[in-house]
């Protein structure tokens, strides 16, 4: 086991050199600098190189490649282009607080709501409860969240004022964003776990519980909901990393000074340094997040074993 | 199950305290509460001022930046020497007035005696000089050191760093006398020095700041109306007078925030809500709100047009080019698709920019391109003649949502005048600028914003030599005329030039098709007065606000 | 045991039973009748309200594109720039947007291109994904961790520069945006089959039919598979809406379709815009969207227990 996670963590290393690399490869290929191009794009060639050699970007890439890896491996991930002379790394953690609360408080609230509607839905197959909450669910991914967003942004805010409209001021400000990103949450959470229930029903060792009296709640606890997390943990993996990691349109809507919003500006206006930092944050938190994930798998259901892991 | 319940709610609970206190609220809740119950019931005795940006602001290092939201900023809290006034004309601010030579070359200003820093310390014609040569020093330079370099005397040449400061003709005098010599006499040099690239800065601050200057509100020594006591690039600024500005006394309001809100939905309803004193309206709300009383709209000095690639076939020709830019009425965008306060353009120049004789250019040249649609065809027919086949065309434009709806209006109306189906492509806002560059586009929708209020700002632009960007355009006729009228130091011989130049752009070459005037709608609370926008440089002026 | 059984042989002797012979009657009688599993599956379905409902929405719904936009005079692309913003009448009986265009037509019209959208979405999913995550799962080992790797590295790689490039690089189209659409549409199903056929790998089933000398298609054919049909049904409910709505902001950056053609993510995102003062601009397309999104989900729910052998009764 340990040496598994041993194994796992080189891994990652690597793979997260692969994307650094190709990213900043790719990255440099994009139409634009990091400055002023309504500017800079009458300029001469030799004009504009001049320009962009003051910050170094005349160089080939491969030798700014090579700085960048130079001062990444020191633990610098320079400044940014765009907000001048921001520190990259501190420009990170001041965004990422809003976006995390946010993203954590719709897990949970989408987790709870979800698995409740899914298990109900599953012990009341093919009746009313079943379809509405199958409704819910289709309505919840079927219907983008800024539209739901702006609709309690109208009523719950401004019309019945219960909630700040937006601004990012006090804990209330984070309570409307949170509902709108855990919509979809609760849509996908029911959705996987009445199909996983129905299925752990069908199985024998329930009936066998049941047979032997045991009580409903407790069938479904020790027995249902353990063997119907697999998919949901599977699909909570992505889910954790784009919600703890921002969404653009939700944190635009509510003024939400997150994340979300920095990922799209930055690769608008080529802001190199800050581009790289935010896919080496979110990616290194994916690959993490995978590799609980599978580790996970374990725990929950001791027979499955991932390819590698020996005790 | 039912007893772990607490235990597990206790974990969550738990997690989302840690993860509270990592996140930094402006305020304490509590404050927040108060504060907003407050600003509904007492909105006047506070005399604090709300209103939002509609993006991140990038950078306040009046250096270096170049982009409106910064500058508001920077407006506001920072003064040269002259400030532009409610009526859009230069008038003194840290100088108390100005000489002019007889060949408009020599600028000599003098500054008032009590105007002094945020710290206390005056502010001398030497932070005036440090300044303008830190902006042109291609070692500190931002990507406007061209609005001081191409004017003062000596600094094109520093600015490329082919010689050195002092070559460079500023001259501070003594404390309250700065001297400036220019390459040609330039009648709006005045109002450039209102500019926030303008701006004077301390010397001794800067130095001791280093790296650090002007990355958060205390680094930065402020001398305009306010000074900045939060700074958050995401979530804005708050701003208080200024108690050692020295005209304080006219400075009309305490307090104001300036929050970051990108949505226009999401401004609407804060407005509505209270939380804002004013909003920009986005052109599907302008219609429910148009008899409010609460509702204005006004125009900047940014026009939109079509511009045609002269070196691309079809395009190359001049009657195609022609029945192009007569087909559609930009009225109808405008009222119609738009309908967002932006005014029909019968020519280049944006209405109300100066012109001669208290008149502006507009009134003195009146319209240049009327739309005919009759002619348009007679003309379409005469140029597939000439190129012997009905030719393909595509229109390049931006992927935001306005020069997406212009594109979808122009190919709409020339399949319906011309009866042609045009190609629509997009591509973000800087693949549009490469593939300008790279001269691989017919024709597109671009824009050109104002630096200062003088038609120089435009008509310099299609001089030679003839590059991709501006459609391959090059005409000695067009040159000279532009040419003559940078040395032209009689105000009336300078504009028949200038006002030559935008016909045979338009008229005699159609060069550009043109579209409209960027305006916005807005609205704002009665009690909201003296709110200045600018139509070029900074767009935000607070100094004369009052909400009383 | 010798006495117990001359016992029975005592007591039960052969002359205490009667031959009957054939119940001519009883053998002619079908109990049920045989089907195939095909037949048996559509028998189950039809008894399904739901899914039956939903398969006549569907149909319905292709029906309109197909028609939808030839019902009334109008073109999807026709501006008529005096009747803009004009709220559903007798004329235009869904409205009409900014430009003064029909909204029934295009919405139609938008539901054909929504529709190849989904349709690649899921075929995406179910070429890429299904098999890209079976193999994951089953070869294990070194395979396993290559791909999770270039997943990782897909995901890693931010996926609007890939994007941006490919605006630069080719023509605005349904090419370019199913290309753009190949490079990470199928990820999360990869990611949900390799965990589910890791759980069923262990089971005693696999394990049996692996014994009596299943090939692994077969195994993977008839007994993986099968058993993650329900998993794949729901995850396209996920994958099928989110890719019309990447369309819709594929398109808007320039790389879908460009105007005048719309789809129903592209209606949906415009109306939102007037959403206040315009709510039926954004009200009907959604309508669309949700429609043939719960039918599609409840008929396939309704496929699966009927093709499932567990659900019969």
């Amino acid at each position: 086991m340990k040496k598994y996670v041993f194994i796992r963590l080189i891994n990652i290393v690597i793979t997260l050199f692969v994307i650094a690399t190709v990213t900043f490869f790719l990255m440099k290929q994009l139409p634009g600098s990091p400055f002023d191009e309504e500017k800079l794009a009458v300029l001469s060639d030799e004009q504009r190189a001049e320009f962009l050699a003051r910050y170094g970007l005349d160089k080939p890439v491969t030798t700014q490649y090579v700085l960048y890896l130079g001062n990444l491996l020191k633990g610098d991930l320079g400044t940014s282009f765009y907000f001048k002379g921001q520190d990259v790394t501190s420009i990170l953690v001041d965004r990422i607080g809003p976006s995390a609360l946010i993203g954590t408080q719709a897990i949970i609230l989408g987790l709870t709501i979800g698995i409740i509607l899914g298990i109900i839905a599953a012990f009341r197959h093919n009746t009313v409860w079943d379809y509405s909450t199958m409704f819910l669910a289709v309505l919840g991914v079927s219907v983008p969240n800024f539209v739901f967003a702006a609709l309690l942004q109208y009523y719950v805010g401004l019309k019945l004022g219960l909630l700040p409209v937006a601004f990012w001021e006090s804990y209330s400000s984070s309570i409307m964003p949170s509902i709108a990103l855990a919509l979809s949450v609760i849509a996908l959470i029911a959705r996987y776990t009445r199909n996983e229930m129905l299925e752990v029903l069908g199985q024998d060792y329930m009936l066998t519980a049941k047979a032997k009296g045991v009580k409903r709640l407790k069938i479904i606890y020790v027995h249902a909901i353990r063997n119907a997390l697999i998919p949901v943990v599977t699909v909570l993996g992505p889910i954790t990393v784009s919600l703890l990691t921002g969404s653009l349109v939700i944190e635009n809507i509510f003024g939400v000074p997150g994340i979300g919003s920095l990922f799209v500006d930055s690769i608008k206006v080529n802001d190199y340094t800050t581009i790289m930092g935010l896919t080496l944050f979110y990616s290194a938190f994916f690959i993490l997040t995978m590799l609980v994930i599978d580790l996970l798998y374990g725990m929950i259901d001791p027979r499955i074993r991932i390819s590698g892991v020996k005790e | 199950m039912v007893k772990k319940w607490p235990k597990l709610l206790g974990v969550f609970l738990l997690g989302l305290m840690v993860i509270l206190s990592g996140c930094n609220f402006e305020e304490s809740s509590s404050d927040a509460k108060d504060k907003k119950g407050g600003e509904k019931t007492e909105k006047k005795a506070e005399n604090v001022l709300n209103l939002s940006l509609d993006n991140d602001i990038p950078d306040l290092n009046q250096v270096k930046t170049t982009d409106t939201i910064s500058f508001s900023v920077l407006n506001n809290v920072m003064e040269g020497l002259y400030r532009i006034n409610q009526d859009n004309e230069p008038e003194p601010a840290m100088a108390k007035s100005y000489d002019v030579s007889e060949d408009g070359l020599t600028y000599t200003f003098h500054l008032r005696d009590n105007v002094k820093w945020s710290d206390g310390n005056p502010v001398t014609a030497n932070d005036f000089k440090y300044s303008w040569l830190r902006a042109m020093n291609p070692d500190t330079a931002g990507s406007y050191s061209f609005i001081l370099a191409d004017y003062i005397k000596g600094g094109a040449k520093f600015a490329a760093g082919e010689t050195a400061a002092d070559t460079v003709a500023i001259e501070a005098k003594d404390d309250q006398t700065l001297v400036v010599q220019l390459e040609k006499p330039t009648p709006f040099f005045v109002s450039l020095t209102a500019f926030v690239t303008y701006f004077p800065l301390n010397e001794k601050f800067v130095t001791e700041k280093g790296d650090q200057f002007a990355l958060n509100n205390q680094n930065i020594l402020y001398n305009g109306p306010y000074v900045i006591t939060d700074y958050n690039q995401a979530e804005g600024v708050s701003l208080e007078k200024n108690p050692e500005y020295w005209d304080k006394a006219n400075v009309g309001v305490d307090k104001i925030n300036l929050k970051v809100i990108k949505e226009q939905s999401t401004a609407l309803n804060l407005y509505e809500a209270g939380d804002l004193d004013r909003v920009i309206l986005s052109s599907a709300d302008v219609n429910s709100f148009k008899d409010s009383k609460e509702f204005g709209t006004e125009t900047e000095f940014t026009s939109y047009y079509i511009q045609f690639n002269l070196g691309k076939d079809p395009i190359s020709n001049t009657n195609i080019r022609k029945a192009l830019q007569l087909a559609y009425d930009p009225e109808v965008l405008t009222s119609v698709v738009l309908n967002n306060g932006s005014e029909p353009a019968t020519g280049l120049i944006a209405p109300k920019m100066t012109g001669a004789d208290g008149k502006s250019f507009r009134e003195l040249q009146g319209d240049v391109v009327k739309p005919d649609v009759n002619k348009a065809k007679e003309l379409w027919e005469k140029g597939v003649k000439e190129l012997g086949k009905t030719p393909e065309i595509t229109l390049l434009t931006a992927d935001d949502t306005v020069s997406k709806d212009t594109g979808t209006f122009l190919q709409s109306e020339y399949k319906k005048n011309l009866g042609i189906d045009i190609q629509l492509v997009t591509k973000p806002y800087s693949g549009r600028l490469q593939t300008m560059r790279d001269n691989d586009y017919q024709m597109v929708v671009s824009k050109w914003g104002a630096d200062y209020n003088d038609p120089m700002t435009y008509l310099d632009l299609w001089m030679s030599p003839a590059i991709p960007f501006r459609g391959n355009y090059s005409n000695t006729k067009y040159d000279e005329l532009v040419t003559e009228a940078k040395d032209e130091v009689d105000e009336k011989e300078r504009m028949s030039k200038l006002l030559e130049a935008e016909k045979i752009l338009l008229q005699d070459d159609a060069v550009l098709g043109t579209l409209y005037y960027q305006g916005t709608a807005f609205l704002q609370k009665p009690y909201l007065k003296g709110m200045v926008t600018h139509p070029s440089g900074a767009p935000l002026d607070l100094k004369y606000t009052t909400v009383q | 045991m010798k006495n117990a059984e001359s016992l029975v042989t005592d007591e039960f002797s052969d002359d205490l039973f009667e031959v009957v012979g054939p119940r001519e009657e009883d053998s002619e009688r079908i109990g049920r009748p045989p089907m195939s599993a095909f037949k048996d599956s559509w028998m189950r379905l039809k008894k399904n309200k739901g899914a039956v409902i939903s398969l006549i929405i569907l149909i319905i719904i292709a029906l309109l594109a197909i028609i939808g936009p030839h019902m009334n005079e109008y073109k999807y692309y026709e501006t008529d720039y005096g009747a803009s913003y004009q709220a559903p009448n007798q004329d235009h009986w869904l409205g009409t947007d900014k430009f003064g265009r029909d909204q029934w037509t295009r919405i139609w019209q938008g539901t054909r291109i929504s529709l190849y959208i989904a349709f690649l979405a899921a075929l995406l999913d179910l070429i890429i994904g299904v098999t890209l995550g079976a193999i994951s799962a089953l070869m294990g080992g070194k395979v396993d961790n290559a791909l999770q790797r270039l997943i990782e590295v897909l995901v890693g790689i931010p996926h609007l520069i890939v994007v941006i490039l490919l605006i630069m690089l080719m023509e605005p189209g349904i090419i370019t945006i199913t290309v753009a659409m190949v490079i990470t549409g199928w990820v999360n199903m990869a990611r949900l089959v390799r965990a589910q056929i890791f759980k069923l790998k262990g089971q005693e089933f696999v394990l049996a039919a692996k014994s009596l000398g299943s090939s692994n298609t077969r195994l993977i054919l008839h007994h993986l598979i099968p058993n993650t049909i329900g998993l794949i049904v729901i995850n396209m409910m996920f994958t099928i809406p989110s890719a019309i709505f990447t369309e819709a902001f594929l398109s808007f950056i320039g790389l879908g379709l460009q105007e005048p053609h719309a789809s129903l993510g592209v209606l949906i995102n415009d109306g939102f815009k007037g959403m206040r003062n315009q709510f039926y601009l954004l009200a009907y397309p959604a309508v669309v969207i949700i429609a043939v999104m719960v039918s599609f989900n409840i008929l396939a729910d309704g496929l699966r227990d009927a093709l499932d052998p567990k659900m019969r009764k």
